[in-house]
């Protein structure tokens, strides 16, 4: 145990100590050029401690800093009485996080990554103001409680990204992988890539009216976010969740089944213990569009009498890290794929939008499954796209027009937005809202 | 410790290092509902360095001041690395040495209040809310940040700064059937204690708000004219233009920088805006930024024509335009990028009834609910609003977000209220390239506007 753990133990009833200590490296080009190179070598620290009942919490850059105890216990004196409990020891599961090629990237290796990404951009789509970033951190997380928890992972994550906005205007497409081993450029993403920029030439707007909306992976966190605030323990325990007492009813379309997965094998979220040093595993959140159960943090399971099920993470929509309080998150959401083509789904639609994000999310009353935002995407006629959209807003409830999903696609690809990592596929709604023409 | 940072700089084979190194102390007391959540304290120290080299530019941060010299050698090899591959080298424009200290003295200093009363403070608030029979939960936080960063580079300035930031700011929550709605509210948001206080009355009228909410209709999607609130419309000018006029998101993107040339006409001559980090008493006022560069007064657009943005020493050189002190790092894991101090939609000369009269069929938008914006496309919420009919307020309207493009929504900005007012809690996301850096310092603030036309989503 880390001698902080150790001096706690004297004065205070227990103590949970969280340690993150990463070295990264980044480039980082701008319209095809070199623009910086970034490296961050940084420690952050907290440490949590019930004293007399009470917890309080303090953050810091090293476990040894002076004050660093002192000032968690002083949150104590003042803190609401613990009804947590900090985790006990554990056997947590296998999972491979580090990679020792991708420890030993060096900012040459990441800058040939982005070159072989310019060279063949460069020549299909020359005038575009294309940024490109490949990045590597590796990662010490240290979980330490009083009672015997001993969570420790040495992870690796490489990773790249290119993206342009279309000619003169705020959209664009962006595309972007990672991993845990060395990245290897996917001629798949730059093709699709060139063929998104390219219908964006055009812009287009729909008709106002209920239109059918192809949300492609990265636009998963319309869904996914009302979703996760419906779900968390945090407000189905404080009843502002339209979930609260709808376990076993059916909540979305039978055609929906998903998970949390944090031991997805692969993914640079992926985890085997959370924030607090609970096991994490395989968990069930809705399955053919029935809700099977929410997600737990250690305070959360305690006030409502449930064990954590290993979903305490210092994550929120606006951050993550260690001055984050710990809630109630995904780790690694999935979405089960469908058996059709993405492709048919496009080639089905008489006039829809296939949706690659929506701007303003946030903004919204999406704890209660709603999301009004603009659209970004593309507009389609015909079974074709004829162009990005433009001046389109599509809003709806999750609860009601999720109801509906025409088909999923076969394929899978990483979550963006406000979502952590996990996976999704490109999910037909048959019906939304589209404030248009 | 200054002298040691300054010859590390001053030592490096670079055009041009600086060094920032400081020491972060936060307090938080947050309360969920009933339930005391936090009473944290955080004490965060470190540097960053940045180089440019050979025409390249490399950046770091670290925990240990004891590496500061070998990590600041390491990056400018770095940015010898970078320069190696750039034709246009990066430059620097040309700034006054500054050996001055920036020290801050609040009308009441909230460094000086105990924990406790903090603590009180925010229990009172929280209380206040809970006693309302349509409330279910509430989120109230006290939060407060102090940094003392010193400052050294290359040409020889030698800076030691403090920042200092204090609020309490939270949300109602309120339940109705199945109808929930939340409500924000906010005190203070700059560097003294005392405009948190005393707070009960505007407290009341957000609880009303969210109140009625509960019986308000969803706003009906479509595009209206819209009259916004200075809470409204100061973030319709600090998310649609303001981003746009930060330097840094130009530099590299050739269409938008065509867009804003200096000269273009940008919107009818009633519209004015400007950017000043020297107004006193607002959440984005500051002395000094993180590159040593003072905060000043910098006009955006004049009489409707572009007449300004805000840079980097960096894009200055770039643009060849003057310097406007606007580089901020919210701590020392990041590096400072341009951002708005104190933006604002300066007076015009119409008033808040004549704007609703002017309407025959749209929306009054009251209270600022966040946005997010992407080149020239932008979107908000506003808390609630209002049906305008027939030149007159109808019914509460709720769960409303708005968006459009920037250049067409300027123009047709039509009216500009004569009652400019300032949010009091700052606060502004921004990425420049890396990861995202949530800056409390940002203020905003306008008169009532009208729009003749914005898309509103809705059912």
């Amino acid at each position: 145990m880390h001698p902080t753990i150790e001096n706690a133990k004297r004065t205070v009833d227990q103590a949970e100590l969280y340690w993150n200590r990463s070295h990264s490296i980044a480039v980082r080009y701008e319209n095809y050029r070199l623009q910086q190179v970034t490296e961050n070598d940084v420690s952050e620290t907290s440490l949590r401690v019930i004293k007399d009942g009470k917890i309080g919490s303090a953050y810091a850059v090293f476990p040894d800093q002076e004050g660093f105890l002192d000032n968690a216990i002083t949150g104590a004196e003042y803190g609401d009485p613990a009804q947590l409990s900090f985790a006990g020891s554990a056997d947590y599961p296998d999972l491979p996080s580090y990679d020792e090629d991708t420890a030993q990237l060096q900012s040459a290796e990441l800058i040939e990554v982005c070159e072989t990404i310019k060279s063949k951009l460069q020549k299909q789509l020359p005038d575009v103001a294309l940024g490109i970033g490949a990045d590597r951190a590796k990662t010490e997380l240290t979980i330490q409680t009083s009672n015997g928890a001993d969570a420790k992972a040495k992870s690796t994550e490489a990773g790249y990204y290119f993206g342009a906005p279309f000619q003169g205007a705020g959209t664009g497409v962006y595309k972007f992988q990672s991993s845990i081993a060395p990245p290897l450029v996917s001629d798949r993403l730059l093709d699709e890539f060139v063929e998104w920029y390219r219908w964006g030439n055009h812009t287009s707007t729909p008709s106002t009216g209920r239109l059918p909306v192809i949300l492609v992976p990265q636009a998963a966190f319309l869904m996914m976010m009302p979703l996760l605030a419906g779900v968390s323990g945090d407000a189905v325990w404080k009843k502002t969740s339209p979930l609260t007492s709808r376990v076993g009813e059916q909540i979305l379309s039978e055609k929906l089944t998903i998970h949390d997965n944090p031991l997805l094998a692969g993914n640079t979220d992926a985890r085997t213990f959370d924030d607090e040093g609970v096991p994490c595993g395989k968990h069930v959140i809705v399955e053919d569009g029935v809700l099977k159960d929410f997600l737990f943090d250690q305070r959360m399971g305690a006030a409502m009498d449930r064990q954590s099920t290993g979903n305490g993470f210092k994550r929120t929509m606006f951050g993550s890290g260690n001055e984050t309080a710990i809630n109630p998150w995904f780790c690694c959401p999935t979405i089960e794929p469908g058996d059709t083509s993405w492709r048919d789904l496009v080639k089905g639609i008489k006039e829809g939008l296939l949706i690659t994000g929506g701007m303003g999310f946030h903004s919204g009353n999406y704890p209660q499954g709603q999301f009004a935002v603009q659209a970004v995407g593309f507009h389609i006629v015909n079974g074709s796209v004829v162009g990005r959209l433009d001046k389109t807003m599509i809003s709806g409830n999750i609860y009601k027009d999720c109801q509906k999903i025409g088909a999923i696609s076969s394929e899978t690809g990483p979550c963006g937005g406000f979502l952590p990592l996990g996976e999704a596929p490109y999910i037909l709604i048959d019906s939304l809202q589209v404030a248009g023409k | 410790m200054k002298s040691t940072f300054a010859n590390v700089v001053s030592s490096l084979p670079a055009e041009y290092a600086d060094l920032r190194f400081e020491e972060n102390r936060k307090i938080r007391i947050a309360y969920e509902g009933k339930e005391l959540t936090q009473v944290a304290t955080t004490l965060t120290s470190g540097g960053h360095v940045r180089a440019y080299a050979n025409g390249g530019k490399a950046i770091a941060s670290f925990s240990d001041p004891g590496r500061a010299g070998p990590i600041a050698e390491a990056t400018c090899s770095s940015a010898t690395l970078v320069g190696n591959s750039r034709e246009k080298k990066l430059e620097i424009a040309t700034a006054p040495v500054i050996t001055e200290d920036f020290l801050i003295t609040p009308t009441r200093d909230p460094r000086k209040v105990s924990l406790k009363e903090k603590l009180d403070l925010a229990t009172y608030y929280n209380e206040i809310i809970l006693k309302n029979p349509n409330v279910i939960t509430t989120q109230t936080m006290y939060d407060e940040f102090t940094s003392r960063r010193i400052f050294v580079n290359s040409d020889g300035s030698i800076i030691e700064y403090e920042l200092v930031n204090v609020g309490v700011f939270g949300m109602i929550v309120t339940k109705k059937g199945d109808v929930v709605q939340r409500v924000r509210f906010a005190f203070g948001g700059n560097t003294d204690y005392t405009p948190l206080l005393n707070r009960e009355e505007d407290l009341q009228k957000q609880i009303a708000k969210a109140c009625e909410l509960l019986d308000a209709e969803p706003a009906k999607a479509g595009v209206y004219p819209v009259v916004l609130d200075p809470s409204e419309s100061g973030v319709f000018i600090h998310e649609a233009f303001g981003h746009l006029s930060e330097a840094d998101g130009l530099q590299n993107n050739p269409s938008f920088r065509a867009k804003l040339q200096l000269g273009k006409t940008l919107g009818k001559p009633i519209l004015n805006v400007t950017d000043d980090a020297t107004l006193p008493g607002l959440s984005g006022s500051y002395r000094i930024d993180d590159e040593g560069v003072r905060g000043m007064r910098t006009p955006l657009i004049t009489d409707g024509v572009l007449s300004g943005r805000m840079h980097s020493r960096e894009t200055a050189a770039e643009f060849d335009e003057p310097l406007s002190g606007n580089m901020r790092a919210v701590d020392v894991q990041f590096t400072p990028i341009v951002r708005m101090s104190n933006i604002l939609i300066e007076t015009g000369d119409s008033t808040f009834d004549d704007m609703v009269a002017s309407i025959d069929k749209g929306y009054y938008l009251v209270g600022a609910k966040g946005g997010q914006t992407s080149g020239d496309q932008f979107t908000f919420g506003a808390q609630w609003g209002y049906r305008i009919e027939n030149g007159k307020l109808g019914n509460m309207v709720r769960d409303i977000n708005m968006s459009g493009e920037l250049f067409s929504t300027l123009q047709a900005t039509s009216m500009i209220g004569n009652d400019v007012k300032f949010g009091e809690r700052g606060g502004c996301g921004k990425g420049g390239g890396g990861p995202i850096q949530m800056n409390r310092k940002s203020g905003k603030g306008s008169p009532h506007i009208k729009i003749d036309a914005v898309t509103i989503g809705g059912i």
